[in-house]
């Protein structure tokens, strides 16, 4: 019964999205006349996919097998919060997830939808597109609603490892959020493309679109590499897997268009690029999603093979010759004439930073599509190591810190010496006694100390401006530098995304380079010492929890005589899997983390392998991916005012 | 004109990143392929997967000697480290190292983990998703 009304729910919301294509081309013809309704369109659209997600959900609480989709992917043991995350678990119902998502964006841009708004009209049909397709998947090769003629009593459970870890609940949906909010920046640009209008206003809107999708896009990337640190328990958070790079691709991109629309709005310069990069971006997130769920690369993400690859594929090459072609023929339409007057200046910097963001792009691109491309023409089955990846990613990612830093301070136009010098200076001198200090606290390998000054070069840099304009105002001083952010967010939500940023980088630079691993084997009761910590195993244990049964290791965490606590690293065996599952048991500190993870356990001998691994700083990972997170939000209640509509405004805290 | 060039600097630049790519390049290959190859002994590292037949394992606490097949064909391997708890006969694993004509010596190795779910009755079912292994 739930089964028919889900699947009512996926086929009223695929004959809105085509309603929305009708009307919205209507309505774009109509030069944006209100008298062409795209109300009901938008309304069935969001109905239906609540109602579907909702069916869904609603199946998988009331444990009812008679939906494959719940008896492949959920079993009665299944804790709630993970039957509730049991809905974007598998194939069909992430792609359910991403109707929803991409339907409540439909409806955000419609409500901000103005009368006479011809480019807004013709974004919400080409939305509509992208809607037809995703509900279509839904209704033929991905069917969530699939029933089984005979009723199981349970179900297989999900894949162990997406019920290790309550990220599982939140990773996806985040990261769906800045996936499919890339949707409505590529629906404005071939707006724009269609229109062929040369104007900044589509420009305007798009990036405030685009910053809505980056700052989710940015924080999913950052819960998925804590969700890999925490559950996988290799000892790492980012290993260049073809997955990871399907989300890293359009955030590079996205990161070069947030700039680079920065310098059509204030230069008019660079509107074909930017067009070029959206389109990119959107054509970034299909192939994403054509890696992750097409079943191309082996990993936790790719859940089953199945039409859903050639379908996504093909969207694919819609989307590349569609948008590419529309480019190529009416791009001039919005193309810009003015030219840069001085490398040396904010938009010369602009430059650098989209060319190395591009660069970048690309070669994570070659590296993740040519051992596909190989196999495809050769046979040969291979994978690029991330030590490739690494020595591209590491210069290039030092060179944009730098740009990153001197950036803000670059004048528009020309940078006169004197300007730049007494901008600079303060940085400088910071980023000097850094990288100085840090040689002398020993820290060896060149690149952590160019990242350590940089770093500082970069949060310097802002603080000195912050400093100035704080100072130069009438209110009390910390008064001003709380009402900075107020007062231009755009630009300073940029700049604590900056710090973030930076603060990632330290991180990535510190846990990369002084990183230590080190086999530890002890009996009960025996010590050892590890890294200036002691290890000693106290006993094995064995627990029976509702959906499984651990076993596992006591070990006491040491440092001097001082006890730290407990860790318990341990394999979770499902009742489900044939095989246990590792997970790791990390102490987070304000220098490093220690992070045990179980390789054999013994009862008879009583001993314990595990691997221990030594992070240092790893909390600022995830801390300055919360920074440009909350950044991203900032610079996007900025852009409030170049809205069409003067919405209602919600005051932000 | 300026296509043209932008054209070119493009194909210099993957022509460059595949060249160099070449070198990090890990290959994967079936016990069959490197018995059949006798290039494979001075191929340098590369991976080689398979199950670990049963009766074929010598454990110590450091070392692990067995032997992998892929149905046709057996392949001894010798691993310095301690083998994961998983590790057991019957499952696939990838072992990483060198082939010398008779023997793999392997320093890493990854245990694939076993995509058989059970069901209720007993039966076997089984989804095509992995496990990852990074």
């Amino acid at each position: 019964m739930i089964a028919v009304v889900g699947f009512g729910g996926v086929l009223l919301a695929l004959i809105s999205a085509v309603a929305l294509v009708v009307q919205g081309t209507r309505r774009f013809l109509a030069d944006g006349s209100a008298s062409v309704s795209l109300r009901l369109a938008v309304i069935g659209l969001v109905a239906g996919a609540a109602v579907a997600m909702g069916a869904l959900e609603f199946a998988l609480v009331t444990n009812d097998f008679s939906i494959e989709y719940v008896a492949r992917n959920h079993a009665r043991g299944t804790p709630l919060l993970f039957t509730i995350a049991g809905a974007w678990a598998a194939l069909e119902g992430s792609i359910v997830l991403w109707g929803l998502i991409l339907a409540g964006y439909t409806l955000w841009v419609y409500r901000r939808l103005d009368e006479r708004d011809s480019v807004g009209a013709a974004a919400l049909a080409v939305m509509g597109v992208v809607a037809i397709f995703f509900f279509g998947l839904m209704a033929t090769a991905a069917n969530p609603f699939t029933t089984l003629a005979q009723v199981p009593a349970d179900g297989l459970g999900a894949n162990p490892l997406l019920q290790n870890h309550i990220l599982m609940a939140i990773h996806p949906p985040v990261l769906y959020l800045g996936y499919v909010g890339m949707t409505v920046p590529f629906a404005f640009a071939i707006a724009a493309l269609v229109a062929g209008d040369g104007t900044a206003e589509w420009l305007a809107r798009t990036r405030r679109w685009t910053l809505v999708a980056w700052s989710f896009l940015s924080l999913g990337i950052v819960l998925g590499a804590w969700w890999s640190y925490e559950v996988l328990g290799w000892g790492g958070y980012w290993a260049w897997d073809p997955v990871e790079n399907a989300s890293f691709l359009p955030w590079l991109t996205a990161t070069a268009f947030i700039h680079s629309a920065v310098v059509q709005r204030r230069r008019g310069m660079l509107q074909a690029w930017n067009v070029a990069l959206i389109l990119g971006t959107f054509a970034l997130t299909i192939l994403g999603t054509f890696l992750t769920r097409s079943g191309v690369v082996a990993s936790v993400h790719s859940f089953t093979q199945s039409a859903v690859g050639p379908a996504l594929l093909g969207f694919l090459l819609v989307v590349l010759v569609g948008g590419f072609g529309l480019f190529a023929a009416r791009g001039h339409l919005v193309a810009s004439s003015s030219r840069l007057d001085s490398l040396a200046s904010r938009e010369g910097v602009f430059l650098l930073n989209n060319l190395l963001l591009t660069l970048f792009a690309f070669v994570v691109l070659v590296g993740t599509i040519y051992p596909m491309v190989l196999e495809a023409f050769t046979g040969d089955r291979v994978s690029v190591g991330g030590p490739w990846f690494d020595r591209s990613a590491i210069p290039i990612g030092l060179v944009l810190l730098g740009a990153m830093g001197i950036g803000p301070m670059t004048p528009y136009r020309i940078a006169r010496p004197g300007v730049l010098w007494r901008r600079i200076r303060l940085p400088l001198e910071a980023a000097a006694v850094a990288a100085a200090a840090a040689v002398a606290a020993g820290l060896r390998p060149i690149t952590v100390v160019a990242t350590v000054a940089l770093a500082a070069f970069v949060i310097t840099g802002i603080a000195r401006h912050a400093d100035e304009l704080a100072r130069g105002r009438s209110g009390s001083y910390l008064g001003e530098l709380a009402r900075l952010p107020g007062s231009d967010p755009g630009y300073w939500g940029g700049m604590i995304a900056h710090i973030g940023v930076a603060l990632v980088a330290m991180a990535i630079a510190f846990s990369g380079s002084f990183g230590v691993r080190q086999e530890v084997t002890l009996t009960v009761g025996e010590s050892m010492s590890f890294e200036g910590y002691t290890l000693t195993y106290l006993s094995p244990f064995l627990r029976e929890e509702p959906n499984r049964s651990v076993i596992g290791a006591t070990i006491e965490l040491s440092r001097g005589s001082r006890i730290l606590g407990n860790l318990e690293p341990r394999l979770n065996q499902y009742p489900n899997q044939v095989q246990a599952i590792p997970t790791p048991s990390v102490r987070t500190g304000i220098r490093e983390d220690v992070y045990l993870s179980l390789v054999r356990i013994d009862q008879g001998t009583a001993t314990v392998t595990v691997d221990a691994f030594r992070f240092p700083l790893m909390w600022l990972l995830w801390l300055g991916g919360l920074v440009v997170f909350a950044g991203g939000l900032v610079a996007y209640t900025g852009r409030r005012k170049t809205s069409p509509i003067p919405t209602a405004v919600t005051s932000d805290a | 004109m300026f296509l043209i060039a932008m054209g070119g600097l493009l194909a210099l630049l993957v022509g460059f990143l595949i060249a160099n790519i070449r070198e990090s390049l890990v290959y994967y290959k079936t016990p069959t392929e490197v018995v059949g190859d006798p290039a494979a002994a001075t191929a340098g590292r590369f991976r080689l997967g398979g199950l670990v037949v049963a009766g074929s394992v010598t454990d110590s606490s450091t070392e692990v000697t067995f032997a992998v097949t892929d149905g046709t064909t057996t392949v001894a391997v010798d691993h310095v480290g301690t083998p994961q708890q998983l590790f057991r006969e019957g499952i696939g694993v990838v072992v990483e190292g060198t082939w010398d004509g008779s023997v793999f010596h392997s320093d890493s190795m990854i245990i694939k983990h076993d995509e058989q779910y059970r069901t209720e009755e007993g039966g076997v079912y089984t989804p095509d998703s992995r496990y990852p292994t990074p």
